[in-house]
Protein backbone atom coordinates (compact mmCIF):
# COMPACT_ATOMS: atom_id res chain seq x y z
CA UNK A 1 0.00 0.00 0.00
CA UNK A 2 2.60 2.48 1.16
CA UNK A 3 5.11 1.32 -1.36
CA UNK A 4 2.58 1.50 -4.17
CA UNK A 5 1.55 5.00 -3.17
CA UNK A 6 5.13 6.12 -3.01
CA UNK A 7 5.79 4.65 -6.42
CA UNK A 8 2.87 6.57 -7.76
CA UNK A 9 4.11 9.75 -6.11
CA UNK A 10 7.51 9.15 -7.60
CA UNK A 11 6.08 8.72 -11.08
CA UNK A 12 3.98 11.85 -10.70
CA UNK A 13 6.90 13.84 -9.34
CA UNK A 14 9.16 12.76 -12.17
CA UNK A 15 6.51 13.43 -14.81
CA UNK A 16 5.86 16.87 -13.44
CA UNK A 17 9.51 17.74 -13.21
CA UNK A 18 10.03 16.62 -16.80
CA UNK A 19 7.11 18.67 -17.97
CA UNK A 20 8.50 21.75 -16.33
CA UNK A 21 12.08 21.59 -17.46
CA UNK A 22 13.13 24.75 -19.18
CA UNK A 23 9.96 26.49 -18.19
CA UNK A 24 10.10 29.66 -16.11
CA UNK A 25 6.86 28.62 -14.44
CA UNK A 26 7.75 26.86 -11.23
CA UNK A 27 5.91 23.72 -10.26
CA UNK A 28 6.17 22.28 -6.79
CA UNK A 29 7.53 19.08 -8.30
CA UNK A 30 10.89 18.78 -6.60
CA UNK A 31 9.93 20.67 -3.49
CA UNK A 32 8.93 18.57 -0.49
CA UNK A 33 6.16 20.60 1.04
CA UNK A 34 5.75 21.56 4.65
CA UNK A 35 2.58 19.54 5.24
CA UNK A 36 4.29 16.37 4.05
CA UNK A 37 7.06 16.90 6.56
CA UNK A 38 4.57 17.47 9.38
CA UNK A 39 2.63 14.35 8.38
CA UNK A 40 5.76 12.24 8.15
CA UNK A 41 6.74 13.37 11.63
CA UNK A 42 3.38 12.35 13.05
CA UNK A 43 2.73 9.04 11.38
CA UNK A 44 4.54 5.95 10.24
CA UNK A 45 2.09 5.26 7.47
CA UNK A 46 1.99 6.76 4.03
CA UNK A 47 2.34 10.46 3.47
CA UNK A 48 -0.99 12.23 3.36
CA UNK A 49 -0.22 14.30 0.30
CA UNK A 50 0.04 11.14 -1.68
CA UNK A 51 -3.55 10.25 -0.90
CA UNK A 52 -4.81 13.79 -1.11
CA UNK A 53 -6.09 13.59 -4.65
CA UNK A 54 -8.33 10.64 -3.89
CA UNK A 55 -9.50 12.03 -0.57
CA UNK A 56 -10.44 15.39 -2.03
CA UNK A 57 -12.73 13.71 -4.55
CA UNK A 58 -14.30 11.69 -1.76
CA UNK A 59 -14.81 14.71 0.50
CA UNK A 60 -16.23 16.74 -2.38
CA UNK A 61 -18.85 14.04 -2.90
CA UNK A 62 -19.69 13.86 0.78
CA UNK A 63 -20.10 17.62 0.98
CA UNK A 64 -22.45 17.80 -1.98
CA UNK A 65 -24.52 14.89 -0.74
CA UNK A 66 -24.89 16.77 2.56
CA UNK A 67 -26.36 19.71 0.71
CA UNK A 68 -23.35 21.99 0.35
CA UNK A 69 -23.61 24.11 -2.81
CA UNK A 70 -21.31 22.52 -5.41
CA UNK A 71 -20.26 26.02 -6.48
CA UNK A 72 -18.52 26.64 -3.16
CA UNK A 73 -17.23 23.16 -2.37
CA UNK A 74 -13.88 23.68 -4.06
CA UNK A 75 -13.31 26.96 -2.29
CA UNK A 76 -13.95 25.20 1.02
CA UNK A 77 -11.68 22.29 0.18
CA UNK A 78 -8.87 24.58 -0.95
CA UNK A 79 -8.45 26.00 2.53
CA UNK A 80 -8.00 22.61 4.19
CA UNK A 81 -4.68 20.84 4.65
CA UNK A 82 -4.19 17.37 3.24
CA UNK A 83 -4.26 15.89 6.72
CA UNK A 84 -7.55 17.65 7.43
CA UNK A 85 -8.98 16.38 4.15
CA UNK A 86 -7.94 12.86 5.05
CA UNK A 87 -9.62 13.23 8.43
CA UNK A 88 -12.81 14.52 6.81
CA UNK A 89 -12.83 11.68 4.32
CA UNK A 90 -12.77 9.18 7.17
CA UNK A 91 -14.94 10.85 9.81
CA UNK A 92 -17.15 13.56 8.36
CA UNK A 93 -20.35 11.85 9.44
CA UNK A 94 -19.21 11.34 13.02
CA UNK A 95 -17.40 14.60 13.71
CA UNK A 96 -19.05 17.11 16.02
CA UNK A 97 -21.09 19.57 13.98
CA UNK A 98 -21.80 22.55 16.18
CA UNK A 99 -25.40 23.51 15.53
CA UNK A 100 -28.06 24.44 17.96
CA UNK A 101 -30.24 23.23 20.75
CA UNK A 102 -33.26 23.64 18.47
CA UNK A 103 -32.34 20.25 17.07
CA UNK A 104 -33.57 18.65 20.23
CA UNK A 105 -37.18 17.52 20.16
CA UNK A 106 -39.65 15.16 21.72
CA UNK A 107 -38.48 12.56 24.17
CA UNK A 108 -34.92 13.72 23.99
CA UNK A 109 -36.18 17.09 25.14
CA UNK A 110 -37.93 15.60 28.16
CA UNK A 111 -34.84 13.61 29.09
CA UNK A 112 -32.75 16.72 28.85
CA UNK A 113 -35.13 18.71 31.02
CA UNK A 114 -34.80 16.06 33.69
CA UNK A 115 -31.02 15.99 33.41
CA UNK A 116 -31.00 19.78 33.54
CA UNK A 117 -33.13 19.82 36.67
CA UNK A 118 -30.77 17.51 38.51
CA UNK A 119 -27.83 19.60 37.36
CA UNK A 120 -26.06 17.07 35.18
CA UNK A 121 -26.18 19.28 32.10
CA UNK A 122 -26.65 22.93 31.30
CA UNK A 123 -28.44 23.76 28.09
CA UNK A 124 -31.21 26.05 29.18
CA UNK A 125 -30.61 29.69 29.91
CA UNK A 126 -31.03 30.89 33.44
CA UNK A 127 -32.08 34.41 34.18
CA UNK B 1 -33.27 3.30 56.45
CA UNK B 2 -33.21 6.89 57.68
CA UNK B 3 -29.50 7.13 57.09
CA UNK B 4 -30.02 5.86 53.57
CA UNK B 5 -32.68 8.52 52.89
CA UNK B 6 -30.43 11.21 54.31
CA UNK B 7 -27.66 9.99 52.05
CA UNK B 8 -29.96 10.29 49.06
CA UNK B 9 -30.86 13.86 50.00
CA UNK B 10 -27.19 14.79 50.39
CA UNK B 11 -26.47 13.16 47.06
CA UNK B 12 -29.24 15.13 45.36
CA UNK B 13 -27.99 18.35 46.91
CA UNK B 14 -24.47 17.62 45.72
CA UNK B 15 -25.75 16.88 42.25
CA UNK B 16 -27.79 20.06 42.23
CA UNK B 17 -24.72 22.05 43.13
CA UNK B 18 -26.14 23.39 46.38
CA UNK B 19 -22.98 22.62 48.30
CA UNK B 20 -20.23 25.19 48.35
CA UNK B 21 -17.41 24.35 45.99
CA UNK B 22 -14.07 26.10 45.54
CA UNK B 23 -13.88 28.64 42.69
CA UNK B 24 -12.11 27.73 39.45
CA UNK B 25 -11.08 31.05 37.97
CA UNK B 26 -9.43 32.87 40.85
CA UNK B 27 -6.77 30.23 41.67
CA UNK B 28 -5.51 30.01 38.08
CA UNK B 29 -5.29 33.71 37.27
CA UNK B 30 -1.74 34.92 36.80
CA UNK B 31 -0.54 36.75 39.91
CA UNK B 32 -0.95 40.44 38.97
CA UNK B 33 -4.15 40.04 36.97
CA UNK B 34 -7.39 41.91 36.62
CA UNK B 35 -10.09 39.89 38.40
CA UNK B 36 -12.74 41.03 35.94
CA UNK B 37 -12.20 41.30 32.19
CA UNK B 38 -14.94 41.75 29.62
CA UNK B 39 -14.29 42.47 25.97
CA UNK B 40 -17.44 44.52 25.52
CA UNK B 41 -16.45 45.74 22.05
CA UNK B 42 -16.61 42.25 20.57
CA UNK B 43 -19.54 42.33 18.15
CA UNK B 44 -22.52 40.03 18.39
CA UNK B 45 -24.09 38.03 15.59
CA UNK B 46 -27.23 36.30 16.82
CA UNK B 47 -27.42 32.85 15.28
CA UNK B 48 -30.22 31.70 13.03
CA UNK B 49 -31.54 28.18 12.88
CA UNK B 50 -28.65 25.82 13.46
CA UNK B 51 -26.02 28.29 12.47
CA UNK B 52 -24.00 28.94 15.59
CA UNK B 53 -20.83 28.11 13.62
CA UNK B 54 -21.08 31.07 11.22
CA UNK B 55 -22.23 33.32 14.07
CA UNK B 56 -19.39 32.42 16.43
CA UNK B 57 -16.82 32.58 13.66
CA UNK B 58 -18.06 35.98 12.48
CA UNK B 59 -17.72 37.18 16.06
CA UNK B 60 -14.05 36.25 16.43
CA UNK B 61 -13.12 37.23 12.87
CA UNK B 62 -14.69 40.65 13.35
CA UNK B 63 -12.75 41.05 16.58
CA UNK B 64 -9.64 40.30 14.50
CA UNK B 65 -10.49 43.19 12.13
CA UNK B 66 -12.05 41.12 9.35
CA UNK B 67 -15.13 42.74 7.87
CA UNK B 68 -17.52 39.82 7.60
CA UNK B 69 -20.97 38.85 8.76
CA UNK B 70 -22.42 35.55 9.92
CA UNK B 71 -24.59 35.36 6.81
CA UNK B 72 -21.54 35.63 4.57
CA UNK B 73 -19.90 32.74 6.39
CA UNK B 74 -22.80 30.33 5.97
CA UNK B 75 -21.65 29.24 2.53
CA UNK B 76 -18.14 28.67 3.88
CA UNK B 77 -18.79 26.66 7.02
CA UNK B 78 -22.38 25.42 7.20
CA UNK B 79 -23.30 21.87 6.21
CA UNK B 80 -27.08 21.55 5.73
CA UNK B 81 -27.05 17.75 6.00
CA UNK B 82 -25.35 17.92 9.39
CA UNK B 83 -27.29 20.98 10.55
CA UNK B 84 -24.08 22.44 11.80
CA UNK B 85 -20.44 23.31 11.19
CA UNK B 86 -17.28 21.27 11.60
CA UNK B 87 -14.30 22.47 13.61
CA UNK B 88 -11.94 21.91 10.69
CA UNK B 89 -13.99 24.16 8.46
CA UNK B 90 -13.90 26.97 10.99
CA UNK B 91 -10.11 26.76 10.77
CA UNK B 92 -10.20 26.64 6.98
CA UNK B 93 -12.56 29.59 6.64
CA UNK B 94 -10.35 31.72 8.91
CA UNK B 95 -7.38 31.03 6.65
CA UNK B 96 -9.41 32.29 3.72
CA UNK B 97 -9.37 35.73 5.37
CA UNK B 98 -5.60 35.64 5.91
CA UNK B 99 -6.00 35.04 9.61
CA UNK B 100 -4.26 32.37 11.62
CA UNK B 101 -6.58 30.10 13.63
CA UNK B 102 -4.58 29.04 16.67
CA UNK B 103 -5.86 26.07 18.70
CA UNK B 104 -5.40 26.77 22.39
CA UNK B 105 -3.87 24.47 24.93
CA UNK B 106 -6.94 22.71 26.39
CA UNK B 107 -6.93 24.37 29.79
CA UNK B 108 -8.82 27.10 31.61
CA UNK B 109 -5.65 29.16 32.30
CA UNK B 110 -4.86 29.21 28.57
CA UNK B 111 -8.39 30.40 27.82
CA UNK B 112 -8.27 33.10 30.50
CA UNK B 113 -4.90 34.42 29.40
CA UNK B 114 -6.21 34.91 25.86
CA UNK B 115 -9.16 36.88 27.21
CA UNK B 116 -6.73 38.94 29.30
CA UNK B 117 -4.76 39.54 26.07
CA UNK B 118 -7.94 41.05 24.57
CA UNK B 119 -8.68 38.11 22.29
CA UNK B 120 -12.13 36.49 22.39
CA UNK B 121 -12.01 32.69 22.34
CA UNK B 122 -14.21 30.52 20.12
CA UNK B 123 -15.11 27.33 21.97
CA UNK B 124 -16.96 24.14 21.18
CA UNK B 125 -19.31 22.95 23.90
CA UNK B 126 -21.29 19.79 24.29
CA UNK B 127 -24.45 21.03 25.97
CA UNK B 128 -25.90 17.55 26.11
CA UNK B 129 -24.28 14.41 27.43
CA UNK B 130 -21.76 12.08 25.90
CA UNK B 131 -24.42 9.68 24.58
CA UNK B 132 -26.74 12.48 23.40
CA UNK B 133 -24.32 15.20 22.33
CA UNK B 134 -25.55 18.69 21.51
CA UNK B 135 -22.65 20.47 19.88
CA UNK B 136 -22.58 24.21 20.15
CA UNK B 137 -20.11 26.97 19.32
CA UNK B 138 -19.90 30.04 21.51
CA UNK B 139 -17.41 32.84 22.08
CA UNK B 140 -15.97 33.54 25.51
CA UNK B 141 -15.54 37.30 25.87
CA UNK B 142 -14.86 37.72 29.57
CA UNK B 143 -14.52 36.36 33.04
CA UNK B 144 -15.31 37.49 36.55
CA UNK B 145 -13.13 35.92 39.20
CA UNK B 146 -15.17 37.54 41.96
CA UNK B 147 -18.28 35.56 41.01
CA UNK B 148 -16.43 32.68 39.26
CA UNK B 149 -18.39 33.28 36.07
CA UNK B 150 -17.50 33.37 32.39
CA UNK B 151 -19.16 35.75 29.96
CA UNK B 152 -20.13 34.46 26.52
CA UNK B 153 -21.71 35.47 23.27
CA UNK B 154 -23.83 32.42 22.63
CA UNK B 155 -26.61 31.57 20.23
CA UNK B 156 -29.21 34.29 20.41
CA UNK B 157 -27.92 35.61 23.73
CA UNK B 158 -25.66 38.62 23.42
CA UNK B 159 -24.32 38.43 26.96
CA UNK B 160 -24.54 35.14 28.79
CA UNK B 161 -23.03 34.67 32.21
CA UNK B 162 -22.37 31.09 33.12
CA UNK B 163 -20.64 29.63 36.13
CA UNK B 164 -17.10 28.48 35.44
CA UNK B 165 -18.00 25.04 36.75
CA UNK B 166 -20.91 24.59 34.38
CA UNK B 167 -18.90 25.94 31.49
CA UNK B 168 -16.02 23.60 32.24
CA UNK B 169 -18.22 20.52 32.19
CA UNK B 170 -19.75 21.38 28.80
CA UNK B 171 -16.34 22.36 27.44
CA UNK B 172 -14.77 19.18 28.76
CA UNK B 173 -17.41 17.10 26.99
CA UNK B 174 -16.24 18.78 23.77
CA UNK B 175 -12.60 17.93 24.38
CA UNK B 176 -11.71 21.43 25.62
CA UNK B 177 -11.56 22.61 22.01
CA UNK B 178 -10.89 26.33 21.62
CA UNK B 179 -9.31 28.62 19.05
CA UNK B 180 -8.30 32.24 18.80
CA UNK B 181 -8.01 34.14 15.54
CA UNK B 182 -4.65 35.85 15.17
CA UNK B 183 -3.21 38.36 12.82
CA UNK B 184 -0.43 36.24 11.26
CA UNK B 185 2.24 38.59 12.65
CA UNK B 186 1.18 37.91 16.24
CA UNK B 187 2.39 35.10 18.48
CA UNK B 188 0.50 34.85 21.79
CA UNK B 189 2.52 34.96 24.99
CA UNK B 190 3.16 31.42 26.10
CA UNK B 191 2.22 30.02 22.69
CA UNK B 192 3.25 26.46 22.02
CA UNK B 193 5.93 26.40 19.36
CA UNK B 194 4.82 23.27 17.53
CA UNK B 195 1.17 24.24 17.57
CA UNK B 196 1.87 27.74 16.30
CA UNK B 197 4.17 26.67 13.47
CA UNK B 198 1.73 23.99 12.35
CA UNK B 199 -1.01 26.58 12.31
CA UNK B 200 1.22 28.70 10.08
CA UNK B 201 1.73 25.68 7.84
CA UNK B 202 -2.06 25.50 7.55
CA UNK B 203 -2.04 28.95 5.97
CA UNK B 204 0.64 27.77 3.57
CA UNK B 205 -1.40 24.69 2.63
CA UNK B 206 -4.37 26.96 1.95
CA UNK B 207 -2.07 28.89 -0.41
CA UNK B 208 -2.33 32.07 1.60
CA UNK B 209 1.37 32.56 1.00
CA UNK B 210 1.79 36.15 2.13
CA UNK B 211 -0.05 35.49 5.37
CA UNK B 212 1.90 32.26 5.87
CA UNK B 213 5.19 34.09 5.35
CA UNK B 214 4.21 36.65 7.97
CA UNK B 215 3.32 33.87 10.39
CA UNK B 216 6.63 32.06 9.79
CA UNK B 217 8.52 35.34 10.23
CA UNK B 218 6.70 35.93 13.51
CA UNK B 219 7.48 32.38 14.62
CA UNK B 220 11.16 32.86 13.79
CA UNK B 221 11.32 36.06 15.79
CA UNK B 222 10.11 34.06 18.80
CA UNK B 223 12.00 30.83 18.04
CA UNK B 224 14.88 31.80 15.71
CA UNK B 225 16.04 28.29 14.77
CA UNK B 226 12.75 26.46 14.43
CA UNK B 227 13.33 23.94 11.62
CA UNK B 228 9.74 23.68 10.46
CA UNK B 229 9.29 27.47 10.34
CA UNK B 230 12.52 27.83 8.34
CA UNK B 231 11.49 25.09 5.93
CA UNK B 232 8.02 26.62 5.62
CA UNK B 233 9.46 30.07 4.97
CA UNK B 234 11.63 28.60 2.22
CA UNK B 235 8.69 26.75 0.69
CA UNK B 236 6.40 29.78 0.80
CA UNK B 237 9.02 31.89 -0.89
CA UNK B 238 9.55 29.20 -3.49
CA UNK B 239 5.81 29.07 -4.13
CA UNK B 240 5.74 32.85 -4.56
CA UNK B 241 8.63 32.64 -7.00
CA UNK B 242 11.08 34.36 -4.64
CA UNK B 243 13.88 31.91 -5.30
CA UNK B 244 16.58 34.04 -3.68
CA UNK B 245 14.65 34.23 -0.41
CA UNK B 246 13.77 30.54 -0.65
CA UNK B 247 17.44 29.64 -1.02
CA UNK B 248 18.35 31.86 1.93
CA UNK B 249 15.79 30.16 4.18
CA UNK B 250 16.93 26.65 3.21
CA UNK B 251 20.56 27.62 3.81
CA UNK B 252 19.67 29.09 7.17
CA UNK B 253 18.01 25.80 8.12
CA UNK B 254 21.01 23.82 6.90
CA UNK B 255 23.30 25.98 9.03
CA UNK B 256 21.23 24.90 12.04
CA UNK B 257 20.89 21.28 10.92
CA UNK B 258 23.30 20.21 8.17
CA UNK B 259 21.68 16.76 8.03
CA UNK B 260 18.24 18.17 7.11
CA UNK B 261 17.92 16.27 3.86
CA UNK B 262 14.54 17.77 3.04
CA UNK B 263 15.90 21.31 3.20
CA UNK B 264 18.80 20.15 1.05
CA UNK B 265 16.45 18.55 -1.50
CA UNK B 266 14.44 21.75 -1.68
CA UNK B 267 17.62 23.80 -1.95
CA UNK B 268 18.72 21.58 -4.83
CA UNK B 269 15.38 22.12 -6.59
CA UNK B 270 15.68 25.87 -6.06
CA UNK B 271 19.22 25.91 -7.47
CA UNK B 272 17.98 23.89 -10.45
CA UNK B 273 15.31 26.49 -11.08
CA UNK B 274 17.91 29.21 -10.83
CA UNK B 275 20.04 27.41 -13.42
CA UNK B 276 22.92 26.52 -11.11
CA UNK B 277 22.95 22.87 -12.12
CA UNK B 278 26.33 21.90 -10.68
CA UNK B 279 25.47 23.21 -7.22
CA UNK B 280 22.04 21.58 -7.49
CA UNK B 281 23.69 18.22 -8.19
CA UNK B 282 26.10 18.68 -5.30
CA UNK B 283 23.23 19.42 -2.92
CA UNK B 284 20.96 16.58 -4.03
CA UNK B 285 23.84 14.13 -3.73
CA UNK B 286 24.51 15.37 -0.19
CA UNK B 287 20.78 15.14 0.57
CA UNK B 288 20.68 11.52 -0.54
CA UNK B 289 23.72 10.76 1.59
CA UNK B 290 22.06 12.15 4.72
CA UNK B 291 18.55 10.73 4.22
CA UNK B 292 17.23 8.95 7.30
CA UNK B 293 13.60 8.40 6.31
CA UNK B 294 13.35 6.19 3.27
CA UNK B 295 9.78 7.21 2.54
CA UNK B 296 11.32 10.33 1.04
CA UNK B 297 13.82 8.46 -1.13
CA UNK B 298 11.62 8.49 -4.26
CA UNK B 299 11.09 12.23 -3.95
CA UNK B 300 14.82 12.86 -3.70
CA UNK B 301 15.40 10.51 -6.62
CA UNK B 302 12.90 12.51 -8.67
CA UNK B 303 14.73 15.74 -7.90
CA UNK B 304 18.02 14.12 -8.83
CA UNK B 305 16.57 12.82 -12.10
CA UNK B 306 15.35 16.28 -13.00
CA UNK B 307 18.76 17.79 -12.31
CA UNK B 308 20.53 15.05 -14.25
CA UNK B 309 18.26 15.58 -17.20
CA UNK B 310 18.89 19.31 -17.15
CA UNK B 311 22.63 18.67 -17.08
CA UNK B 312 22.42 16.31 -20.08
CA UNK B 313 20.38 18.80 -21.99
CA UNK B 314 22.99 21.45 -21.23
CA UNK B 315 25.86 19.25 -22.34
CA UNK B 316 24.16 18.17 -25.55
CA UNK B 317 22.23 21.13 -26.85
CA UNK B 318 19.62 20.56 -29.54
CA UNK B 319 20.68 20.59 -33.19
Amino acid sequence: MTRKSLQRACVIAISLSLLNLGSPVIAMAGIIDTQTVIEAGQRDADLATIRAGLDRTDVRQQFTSLGVDPAVVDMRLAALTDAEIAQLADEMQQMPAGGDILAVIGIVFVVLVILELVGVIDIFKKT
Amino acid sequence: MTAKAAGAVVGALLAAGCVHRPPLIEPVLAAPAEPVVELSDVPFFPQRDYQCGPAALATVLSAAAVAVTADELVERVYIPGRKGSLQLELLAASRGFDRLPYPLEPTLPALLSEIAAQRPVLVLQNLGIDSVPIWHYAVVIGFDATTDHLILRSGTTQRMETSARRFMSSWKRAGFWAIVILDPGTVPDGADRGRYVEAAAGLEAARRYDAAARAYDAALRRWPDDPLALLGLGNVNYARGNLVDAEAAYRRLLAVDPAHFIARNNLAQTLLDRGDLQSAMTEITAAQASIDDLRFAPLLAATEAAIRQALEKQERPQR
